[in-house]
């Protein structure tokens, strides 16, 4: 037999809890654990991830940082150089002058200049195998 | 479900016995799942990033400190992982402006049936803007526990009370024709 008990509402707090308190249970499929097991086997069997080499990689940080700071230091210097030559001839300076001077020494120092380029190069190539293929 | 169990569980595999976890796996099987269906209603899914959540229980076991207990900790983990998979892939839904109620919400037995009603309801919580639908999500799977669905959220109880009032507060403006049915019951 039915019986009207009233006008329920969905508003009404108990109502939705009653609702949404019964939401339907499953259950775990039957290999549901042996799955899982199955993968946490396999995670404990795999090697341990590579940790970052930060010992040889600090190395080549701190000679990457030096030369960034080079760089910025010819390039800053070669602004403002550029920028005070500018304002005394009204812009119209060629450019190979507005170099500083360690770059207008001639041959000698453009040799000098290229070996420490060349020894900048061998040492980021050689800092890189190292990275790359360990203490090899 | 035993703490006691979970924590001497938890020990022996941080020293090494990797068989220990399939007493957690098999303790927690039935909640996690229940609590991913609860989120994608999808059970292949569910499975899946349950057994997703139990191999980062496994890699992160040594970080469960033993402050709370371990079911709280399990569940901040799950939620934590449910709700980014479901940000990343969202769950099949339709906007909740355009779930239909019944034209007539009294069949012609003079009331709506349970089940119909239900099912609006659930639907109606499933197109909720997510950290409303996840409040209730978790407040009805904690059992109406205020406190635990704070802690699986990671959000202070008040924040949950406020999102729990408003996300009703919508499903009561999103389906006022239910809210006047009359209802019938067995008597």
């Amino acid at each position: 037999m039915r019986r009207l008990i009233g006008h329920d509402q969905i508003g009404d707090e108990n109502e939705l809890n009653r609702i949404l308190s019964r939401e339907d249970e499953i259950l775990p499929s039957s290999g549901f654990a042996v799955s899982v097991m199955d993968a946490v086997r396999r995670e404990a069997a795999a090697p341990p991830p590579i940790p970052f080499p930060w010992k040889s990689a600090m190395a080549g940080l701190v000679v990457g940082g030096l030369a960034m700071g080079l760089v910025l230091v010819a390039g800053i210097f070669v602004l403002v150089q550029s920028g005070r030559e500018a304002t005394t001839a009204h812009f119209s300076m060629p450019l190979p002058s507005t170099l500083p001077p360690m770059f207008n020494g001639g041959v000698e120092a453009a040799a000098i200049w290229t070996v420490l380029a060349l020894l900048l190069a061998l040492i980021s190539v050689k800092l890189s195998m190292r990275l790359a293929f360990g203490r090899a | 479900m035993s703490a006691i169990d979970d924590q001497t569980d938890v020990e022996r595999v941080v020293a090494g016995d990797i068989s220990a976890f399939e007493g957690i796996v098999r303790r927690w099987q039935g909640p996690l799942i229940n609590l991913a269906y609860r989120f994608c209603h999808d059970r292949g899914r569910a499975e899946e990033m349950a057994q997703e959540v139990f191999l980062r229980t496994y890699r992160s076991l040594r970080q469960w400190r033993k402050d709370a207990v371990f079911s709280t900790w399990l569940f901040a983990l799950a939620t934590n992982l449910y709700r980014s998979e479901l940000r990343r892939i969202p769950a099949w839904t339709v906007p909740l402006e355009v779930i239909a109620e019944p034209v007539d919400a009294r069949p012609s037995d003079g009331g709506l049936e349970d089940h119909d009603r239900d099912l609006a309801v659930r639907r109606a919580v499933g197109v909720l803007p997510a950290k409303y639908r996840e409040a209730l999500i978790l407040f009805y799977f904690h059992d109406m526990d205020v406190a635990s669905a704070a802690r699986s959220l990671g959000l202070p109880e008040g924040t949950v009370k406020a999102r729990l009032s408003r996300g009703r507060e919508m499903l009561r403006s999103k389906l006022p024709q239910l809210l006047a049915v009359p209802r019938l019951k067995e008597a």
